[in-house]
């Protein structure tokens, strides 16, 4: 659907878009016209170079790391509805969706998800395990060269001797979680979609 | 979730509304509601257990037909025979009758428990699937419509709790008529509650029962009448969307307004990014200081500078308001006003300008009292204000170490700002990141140091030995230094060199350039993590500064003997002259009517002023360390940072990387000088009133002029540590300096003379006799009287005792306070554990809360649940439908839930019959209706 170039979003569509990622309608089409605008090459799609002219993304030194998250593996284009789920997992937690339990399926933007995403930026081999050379690439994408290599191969040892249960020198994602369990990720990865 | 429950509800409504008063007609209202009431709270009980309800649930509101036959295909209803199946329905009537009756009685219940009890209600009848027990399902459900109003209402007050368990229930398929089922809900509930209004007069209730609920539904009607577009609401509703809208935007914008008008944050983050939160902790120390110090000022300026101004003597009007004579040639010298002599000596900065005419101006102006307060109110002022912000501070808590377990793994995972969109802003962050890195890896560091112990303690102990040396050095220099002062104080100025008159200034501003770089030099010895280091060296320049501060007060109090001596003379000697010229007047003209001498004011002989020459010392003073920390910066900062910039193209090594390099900020000395400039200004305001202004324009440029300084010329330090941004360290010096400047100002109005001739004080024996002089003169008599008793050391002494015992006692409960956080960061931690192994269990854990919260009220009522079951025929009908809420099911319940709650039986108790409503449910008083509504006749209070 997505690589319809229409300007138009069609009600169904955004029946689908709002069972999926619990967006409400206006939330949807106004990040419609958002990715349209986003969308140089009106074709429906966003490529990576689209998301490199946001400042924002731009300027971050893990903004390639990020944008990265947008597409699924192996492709360069993205569409609507992909947008969308991405863009889901920054969806606040509402008040009466916490109570939620019981439904089949984990909403897009619980905490699990918003992990899993924060978790991806860093493993950038896609392997379910942050090693230690990601971590350096991580951390040299963070302070530049303004640190010496050994003493950011010791910040990466200490972060992983830190988080690392199970000592295989590496972070999974369960000892990912056990680290930041204490951050506040549903407050931290939400962003104020306005309704 | 509630509008989604609504929503059910309406459908129901909608389906079989018209019927609700075709079966009425054997009893009232408000009789049936109950019941129907009654009867959704035992299915909602029924529906937890029955987990299997909640599908039907669904089903029902969208197809309410197919229901009958779905749900008797379910296990627990298994029995597919007809026969069983009334025979069961039989007796679950009986229960049910026995159990309405019971919730008769006990119709004060929470209001959670009615929220749920009504969510109940629609599962409940979803179980009359039976075809001809259709029309009277929807009759109950039409009447449970009459009195959705009034349980919405309480429902959507205690929103949380009623709508959790309920909305664990909802499906999916609901969410998607939201929008459209949810207005005619609200349509739906508003027209019950304009009835419920109309009707209620009628109702067998409580008084107090009724006005609550009237209450409830005008509220409800106020609120909800505009959002359907009807009625008069509808522009208002309009206009208060409209208005919260705006409301939260500009709420947000003036957040953002507040921050942006914190001054010199941006300059503070950006001097942080660089050289991280040490060195940022002296800027936003500083800011602090001026916000102090411009209320000081306004004080200072408001209530004694500006009235003497606009309401007293011009200048030249009387003695003190002018330059003598002897002086004026030189009065406009720029030497001589640099020197804060001249005009400036006659001027408003300083006391001796002041007059001490009781009232001046039209609104009669109290300008010595004032005076007098205000010296003191400013020293109150701030002590209470630097009391509070160090409570504030240790309330935030940490001296800056963090003591987290995953420091690295979260500076490396969280800490980038991903709102930031602005290159500059995130070169900062980008900077500060590294930064707060270098931070760790200095406190990684030195945890993992081990160490000689008993070469460190040597060392330590030498260092100490040594910086006691330099300090008791300097001291004696000081001292040294300040009487050879007073010596060429006496001598003629002209004949003294530039360096004999400012040879104080110079020495002092010598030792607070030499001593703390020695110290520091020498703290290399200790080797402390540089957090620890900074204290230390504070401390030790502190002392320094401390010995330079009280040596310099006490040769200031020798000088200040000596002009009492001299203006004692000199008070004398005009007395004898006034004296004499009024004899030799009276003997000349013989009269005894003597004119007053008219001398002009320039040439009238005026005594010394001795609190005009402490406020000189303290603003000379004040200049010259203004002008020696500008220049340090300007020299020993930039200058070396341009000869190392330059001078590096054509040097034979390199100078940036190698020995002179550029400047690290100086942190202690910078914090050390403004605290004691701090003290000089508490200690000089009183006798200078203008210093407070100098002092504003001081930290004003210096907050500048640093920022541009450490910006350009600094580079950070090679151990970049992490302080907090509320460093308490500094309030307490600055508390102790605080107290330590108020002993000499208030010795001074205690117990000196003021001078004689100037000041707002003159002709009093003491300064505080302008307060006495009030209260005798201008308060009613009374007062005076107070005054004295007060004064009473018989009631000073109980007032201190009294004062300590409050102390104590306040000790006390601050400590029982502490202990009581322990126990709760104790019971934090053990809540964080559960709520670990909720998240790993989550619906069993949750269910047993539900049924807990079911459980709590009515805990004490519940009887225990019985199990012969009296079949009635009359009530059939109603058994049927109630199938799922009879006590016996709670084990049936069991086994059908997914998951065994430990209080599962438990809820459904409360809604059971009490022993006495058993004998007869048919003919019960209030259950006329061997109807359906019958089993459920509670939640009314029925004994009005």
């Amino acid at each position: 659907m997505g690589s319809r170039a229409s300007r138009l979003l069609r009600e169904e569509e955004i029946e689908e878009i709002k069972k999926e990622t619990g967006f409400s309608h206006s939330q949807i089409t106004r990040l419609y016209s958002r990715f349209t605008s986003l969308d140089k090459g009106e074709n429906g799609t966003l490529s990576r170079e689209d998301f490199q002219r946001i400042p924002e993304l731009a300027i971050n030194p893990l903004g390639d790391r990020i944008i990265n998250a947008f597409f699924p593996e192996g492709e360069d284009q993205v569409n609507f509805r992909g947008f969308m789920r991405t863009l889901a997992h920054f969806r606040p937690i509402e008040d009466n969706e916490k109570n939620k339990n019981t439904s089949a399926t984990e909403p897009l933007n619980s905490r699990t998800n918003k992990l899993l995403f924060a978790f991806r930026l860093y493993d950038l081999d896609r392997d379910d395990k942050i090693s230690r050379d990601e971590l350096l690439q991580v951390l040299r994408m963070m302070v530049g060269v303004n640190i010496s290599d050994e003493q950011l191969g010791s910040i990466a040892d200490r972060t992983i001797q830190e988080a690392d249960t199970n000592g295989d020198s590496c972070i999974s994602f369960n000892e990912f979680i056990k680290v930041l369990e204490k951050v506040d990720v549903e407050q931290k990865m939400s962003i104020r979609f306005l309704h | 979730m509630p509008p989604k429950r609504k929503n059910d509800a309406i459908i129901q409504a909608e389906d079989v509304g018209m019927e609700v008063d075709a079966t009425l007609d054997s009893g009232s209202e408000d009789e049936a509601r109950r019941r129907s009431k009654n009867r959704r709270a035992k299915a909602q009980r029924k529906k937890k257990q029955v987990s299997d309800d909640e599908d039907d649930e669904e089903d029902e509101d969208e197809a309410p037909r197919k229901r009958g036959r779905r749900k008797r295909t379910k296990p627990q209803d298994s029995d597919q025979d007809d026969e069983e199946d009334k025979r069961r329905v039989r007796q679950k009537g009986a229960k049910a009758s026995r159990r309405k009756a019971a919730n008769e009685e006990r119709d004060e219940e929470s209001e959670e428990d009615q929220g749920k009890r009504k969510k109940g209600g629609r599962a409940a009848s979803k179980q009359e699937k039976e075809d001809q027990n259709k029309e009277k399902k929807g009759n109950v459900k039409g009447k449970d419509e009459t009195n959705k109003g009034s349980e919405k209402d309480k429902k959507k007050k205690n929103g949380k709790q009623s709508s959790s368990p309920v909305s664990s229930s909802e499906d999916e398929s609901d969410e998607e008529s939201m929008s459209e089922g949810e207005i005619a809900a609200l349509k739906e509930q508003v027209e019950e509650k304009k009835k419920l209004i109309a009707t209620l007069r009628n109702k067998p209730w409580r008084m107090q029962r009724r006005l609550v609920l009237l209450k409830e539904a005008q509220e409800f009607v106020e609120k909800f009448e505009g959002a359907l577009g009807k009625g008069r609401g509808k522009k208002l509703y309009a206009f208060k969307v409209m208005m919260t809208k705006k409301l939260i935007k500009f709420n947000r914008d003036f957040e953002n307004f507040k921050t942006a008008c914190i001054p010199w944050e941006r300059k503070i983050k950006e001097v942080e990014s660089h050289f991280g939160s040490s060195v940022a902790s002296y800027f936003i120390f500083l800011r602090w200081m001026y916000g102090l110090n411009l209320i000081l000022f306004g004080f200072m300026f408001g209530l004694v500078v500006l009235p003497e101004v606009l309401m007293g003597l011009p200048y030249g009007s009387i003695p003190r308001k002018t330059v003598p004579r002897s002086e004026q040639d030189t009065a406009m010298d720029f030497s001589v006003l640099f020197d804060f002599g001249g005009y400036c000596k006659y001027s408003i900065l300083f006391y001796g300008y002041y007059n001490n005419e009781r009232t001046i101006g039209v609104l009669k102006f109290r300008l010595p009292l004032s005076y007098l307060l205000t010296g003191v109110g400013i020293f109150g002022y701030s002590l209470m204000v630097v009391i509070r912000t160090m409570a504030r501070n240790a309330n935030e808590g940490g001296d800056g170490g963090d003591e987290g377990e995953f420091t690295f793994s979260w500076k490396m995972f969280t800490s980038w700002d991903y709102l930031i969109g602005n290159p500059e802003t995130a070169d900062n962050k980008y900077a500060s990141i590294t930064t707060s890195f270098k931070e760790s890896i200095v406190d990684e560091k030195e945890n993992q140091k081990d160490e000689n112990i008993h070469l460190r303690r040597f060392l330590r102990i030498l260092a100490n030995i040594m910086i006691l040396c330099c300090l008791g050095g300097s001291g004696y220099l000081i001292y040294f230094v300040v009487k050879r002062s007073q010596d060429f104080a006496k001598m003629d100025p002209a004949s003294l060199t530039w360096f004999q008159k400012n040879e104080v200034e110079f020495v002092m501003s010598l030792l607070g350039l030499v001593c703390p770089p020695l110290f520091e030099t020498i703290a290399e010895l200790e080797d402390y993590h540089p957090r620890i280091a900074l204290k230390w060296q504070l401390g030790r320049i502190f002392a320094l500064f401390l010995g330079n501060l009280y040596t310099f007060l006490f040769a200031l109090f020798d000088e200040v003997n000596a002009k009492l001596e001299t203006e004692q003379e000199l008070k004398n000697a005009t007395e004898w002259a006034i004296h004499e010229y009024n004899a030799n007047y009276s003997s000349y003209y013989n009269t005894t009517d003597v004119p007053p001498l008219v001398v002009n004011p320039a040439d009238a002989v005026r005594g010394p002023c001795w609190e005009t020459a402490v406020g000189i010392e303290f603003v000379k003073l004040i200049v010259s360390d203004m002008q020696v920390t500008f220049l340090t910066i300007l020299i020993g900062d930039f200058g070396r940072a341009i000869t190392v910039r330059f001078l590096n193209y054509c040097w034979c090594w390199d100078l940036e990387a190698g020995i002179p390099s550029y400047a690290e900020f100086d942190i202690s000395g910078n914090v050390l000088g403004l605290i004691f400039n701090q003290g000089m200004i508490w200690m000089g305001a009183f006798y200078a009133p203008g210093l407070v202004g100098l002092n504003v324009l001081r930290l004003l440029t210096s907050m500048y002029f640093q920022c541009w300084a450490v910006m350009a010329c600094n580079v950070p330090h090679e151990r970049v540590f992490k302080a907090s941004r509320s460093n308490n360290f500094y309030m307490g010096l600055l508390l102790l300096v605080l107290f330590l400047s108020l002993l000499p100002v208030v010795y001074t109005i205690m117990t000196l003379p003021p001078s004689f001739d100037c000041g707002p004080f003159s002709g009093q024996d003491r300064m505080y006799d302008v307060v006495m002089e009030t209260i005798t003169q201008d308060l009613p008599a009374f007062m005076g009287t107070i005054f004295t008793y007060a004064t009473n050391p018989g009631l000073i002494m109980p007032a201190v005792l009294l004062m300590v015992l409050a102390i104590y006692y306040l000790n006390t409960v601050s400590k029982g306070y502490q202990q009581a956080n322990l126990d709760l960061k104790k019971k934090m931690k053990m809540a964080r554990d559960e709520e670990k192994n909720r998240r790993n269990n989550k619906d069993s854990t949750n269910q047993v809360m539900k049924d807990l919260e079911d459980l709590l009220p009515n805990k004490s009522l519940i009887p225990p649940p019985t199990e012969e079951e009296l079949p009635h025929d009359i009530i059939i009908e109603k058994g049927s439908r109630s199938t799922k809420m009879k006590p016996g099911s709670a084990g049936k319940g069991v086994n059908l839930q997914k998951e065994v709650s430990l209080a599962a039986p438990n809820p459904r108790r409360p809604v059971a019959h009490p022993p006495r409503a058993r004998g007869g449910p048919p003919g019960h008083l209030r259950g006329p209706l061997p109807g359906p509504g019958r089993g459920r006749g509670r939640g009314a209070p029925p004994r009005t």
